[in-house]
């Protein structure tokens, strides 16, 4: 098996705001490093940075403090969070977003009077989110894609990294064993320091709303490094994502928040509004109230059509709504469904990964010279993430690790040999499917997503977390026994779903068992059998690892370094 | 609606090759209510093809990777309903055009971003991050024009349309000539000068013959032609006073 082999000094996989913000960093700490990026797809094109709607949560207005939007990311974050993240968080994005704007030249919205823009957005105390129309993700990631093609950097597109590869002396990284998907050459990229930032991604759900390329191989790859995996448990589900039945990829994406909040009705199959039987508020009750209401719904089987729900917004006045609402009245249009005059099909979706690997503030993790950043990375959030902090994580964050890296490098004279024989072991694991036929993958994959929406989804109870494990465990005996097709490996997009759907399928498994042993209902993390929140002065947040070969799931006590719960940063008012 | 009938199925011409050639091969794909002509491709990949190579990322018209020729012109497939493009029950799908292929519908776009990056699309500003955001009036009229060509996602839908691309390969192209129309309204940029002449020169903006179908087929509504007319304006003016 030929292997083409390289050498770089810090090596970048994912090109999202994490990925491209960390080499932008990483180059102005030391022009001369020589930096690599590794990205699925195209450079800036793929993962969710882009698909950013909402905005960027920064405390740069008049009246608002670091210490509240903290407050805030804790309280949202239902305690669970490490506080020391979650500071950096909020105390950096200050300096991020002077830097997109002055540095970059990401154009933010404007008050009349010149000064930027801020909007509200849920579960803050502040209006405090910056944003560019509801396309603020298309401004930040062309922008920094712009700046990131000047650097001359190496960029390895359509290049899918199989594994991270430690060091043979144990001294920690070496690189990534990776496949440039169009010639389907296999590629060993060797550096001192290696940045994961690949982007989380339930999309292991029926119905989901991150990029198609998503399928958590960052997180799968970490755990076969025998990393521990925080929170896993904790999957955001945003509760109206566009239902238009089987066989579409329109199925799942996202219908903004702000429907609701500007008066959306949502109906049941029968036609009626049920949202107040579930919550005062009704409607504009927060997103994992409505998620669940909705999946009761639908369980009570008052479903439309295809199995979710209505929003209606024709009672507002179609030309109002078609101004108000010009891009989602326009997706709409262009999937069939009329928004402004009419009823579409909604259900509860995926939308974001609490969980990730344990990092702390310099995005290290415990393998000397591998860091993480962005969705990949755990703790930031917590039991649930706050609209506008997703993109704020990635872009501090992946600014933190490019920094570090450079520093880093700058002490390391070379970098480590590889450990062959885990090179040698991801390349043979890698063409594991070829060779056999059997199932297709995609009605697998089909499959997966139906047992995670049914048994470890919106609401769960230990009955079914135990059915779910156990489909999953079926589920990854099939897919081992299934494969694709004789070995052909340049473009070969139905290899690829094969080796989604095992970092997929291996994630999934994570996800359950950090679901069976958190015995109370946090944030997105719903328990019927244990529906309150447990005590908040004695929180812990879970962390799963691999030990030879099996999972272990434990509790570790969440330590309140900055503020304990009943205490505030905030002077009473 | 013909998608509502369970046994209608889409006739589907689609193209199979590389760089070296290709040829259009025939699928039969059952026609739904709800379908893109992505849905097309991805069925085909998954039921009949798994070899077929094609690009997507994001679903909802965001990232600008899974542009195809549909029946002759450049749409983004994720957002094009089947419903509104197939002619009796019949779609052909291609690779864009003016770029080179990489296999099947995957195009190679990296000639579309060197255009980009040699038009100098990269913003430079003269503050930094420890300094105040400016203060930029949403009525200033520099303000609404960079405003209405911002929100472009790259997708190579125009460069594709570009019939001087066609016919000059080395022609800079609606799409980096839109992101320069941009920053030359963004004064926060202090590059604005010797951007306007580097795109007066070789590959600029006076190979646009205003044909505009960039804007025509621009899924996102930019008007990249009415910017390369302001491009050539501003340019003009320049050689008057001297600047460029």
């Amino acid at each position: 098996m030929h292997l083409h082999r390289s050498e770089t000094d810090i090596l970048i996989i994912g090109s999202g705001g994490a990925g491209l913000m960390a080499a932008l960093h990483a180059a102005q700490s030391c022009p001369t490093l020589d930096i690599t990026v590794a990205v699925k797809g195209l450079l800036g094109k793929c993962g969710c940075t882009r698909m950013v709607q909402g905005g960027y949560n920064v405390a740069l207005s008049p009246g608002d403090s670091v210490e509240r939007h903290f407050m805030d990311t804790i309280n949202g974050g239902k305690w669970i969070p490490n506080q020391d993240l979650a500071w950096t968080l909020c105390e950096t994005a200050v300096t991020r977003v002077r830097e997109l704007e002055n540095e970059l030249g990401c154009f933010f919205d404007r008050n009349p009077d010149g000064s930027l823009h801020h909007k509200a957005f849920a579960g803050q105390t502040f209006d405090r989110t910056v944003h560019k129309g509801d396309l603020t993700g298309i401004e930040i990631i062309s922008r920094l894609m712009e700046q990131a093609l000047t650097l001359g950097l190496k960029a390895l597109e359509e290049h899918r990294v199989l594994g991270l590869i430690p060091a043979a002396d144990g001294s920690g990284i070496s690189g990534a064993l990776m496949v440039d998907v169009r010639t389907g050459d296999f590629r060993f990229v060797k550096a001192k320091a290696v940045l994961l930032a690949t982007g989380g991604g339930p999309t292991m759900y029926r119905y989901h709303t991150p990029s198609g390329d998503k399928t958590m191989d960052g997180l799968a790859m970490a755990l076969r490094l025998g990393l521990d995996l925080r929170d896993m448990e904790m999957v955001q589900f945003h509760p109206t994502g566009l239902l238009a039945g089987p066989d579409t990829r329109m199925t799942g994406t996202v219908l903004e928040e702000g429907l609701r909040g500007a008066g959306g009705h949502l109906l049941n199959g029968e036609g009626e509004r049920f949202m107040e039987n579930y919550d005062p508020k009704a409607e504009r009750a927060t997103r994992d109230v409505v998620s669940r209401s909705i999946f009761s719904e639908m369980r009570a089987g008052r479903t439309t059509p295809n199995g979710g729900v209505h929003v209606s917004m024709s009672h507002l006045g179609p030309e109002h709504v078609r101004k108000t609402f010009k891009g989602m009245v326009e997706r709409c249009r262009d999937c069939g469904f009329d928004l402004a005059g009419g009823l579409v099909e909604v259900v509860p979706t995926a939308h974001y990964f609490m969980g990730g690997v344990v990092v702390d503030t310099d995005c290290r993790t415990a393998i000397p010279g591998l860091f993480v950043a962005g969705e990949d990375a755990g703790g930031v959030h917590g039991a649930n993430r706050l609209g506008g902090n997703g993109v704020a994580n990635s872009t501090v964050y992946g600014g933190i690790a490019g920094e570090r890296m450079a520093a880093l490098c700058e002490t390391m004279p070379f970098a480590a040999d590889p450990d062959e024989t885990v090179i040698e072991a991801e390349l043979a694991r890698a063409r594991e499917p070829f060779g056999r036929s059997g199932a297709n993958v995609g009605d697998l994959r089909d499959r997966l997503m139906d047992n995670m929406w049914d048994d470890v989804g919106v609401m769960r109870d230990a009955d079914r977390l135990a059915r779910g494990v156990a489909s999953l465990d079926a589920l990854g005996e099939e897919l081992m026994a299934t494969g694709a097709g004789p070995e052909k490996r340049a473009f070969n997009l139905t290899w690829h779903d094969w080796l989604n759907l095992r970092s997929l399928v291996e994630i999934s498994q994570v996800i359950a068992r950090a679901a069976q042993i958190r015995e109370d209902s946090r944030g997105a993390h719903y328990r019927e059998d244990f529906p309150e929140t447990g005590d908040l002065e004695t929180s812990t947040f879970t962390v799963v690892r691999e030990v030879d070969g099996k999972l272990e799931a434990r509790h570790d006590p969440v330590v309140f370094s900055i503020v304990s719960p009943g205490e505030s940063l905030i002077e009473a008012a | 609606m013909a998608g509502d009938d369970k046994d209608a199925t889409l006739s589907v011409g689609v193209w199979r090759g590389d760089a070296d050639g290709g040829e259009y091969v025939e699928y039969s794909v059952p026609h739904r209510a709800s379908q893109t002509v992505l849905d097309v491709v991805t069925w085909i990949q998954r039921n009949i093809a798994p070899d077929l190579a094609y690009r997507f990322a994001c679903r909802v018209g965001m990232c600008g990777s899974c542009a195809m020729t549909v029946n002759g012109r450049p749409r983004w497939t994720c957002r094009t309903h089947v419903d509104k493009v197939a002619r009796n029950g019949r779609l052909t799908i291609a690779p864009l055009d003016n770029l080179p292929v990489v296999r099947d519908l995957a195009a190679d776009m990296a000639p579309f971003f060197e255009k980009w990056k040699r038009a100098n699309g990269a913003f430079q500003g003269g503050e930094t991050r420890d300094d105040p955001i400016a203060e930029v009036r949403p009525d200033e009229p520099e303000r609404k024009e960079a405003d209405a060509a911002i929100e472009c996602i790259n997708c190579g839908i125009c460069y594709a349309a570009c019939d001087s691309v066609r016919w000059n390969p080395d022609y800079l192209g609606p799409a980096a000539l839109n992101r320069v129309w941009a920053l030359h309204n963004d004064r926060r940029d202090v590059a604005r000068d010797d951007r306007l002449a580097a795109i007066g020169g070789e590959g600029g903006c006076h190979l646009c013959h205003s044909q505009a179908g960039c804007t025509a087929h621009c899924p996102q509504g930019l008007d990249p032609s009415g910017g390369i007319a302001g491009l050539k304006r501003a340019l003009f003016r320049a050689a008057l006073k001297g600047t460029v």
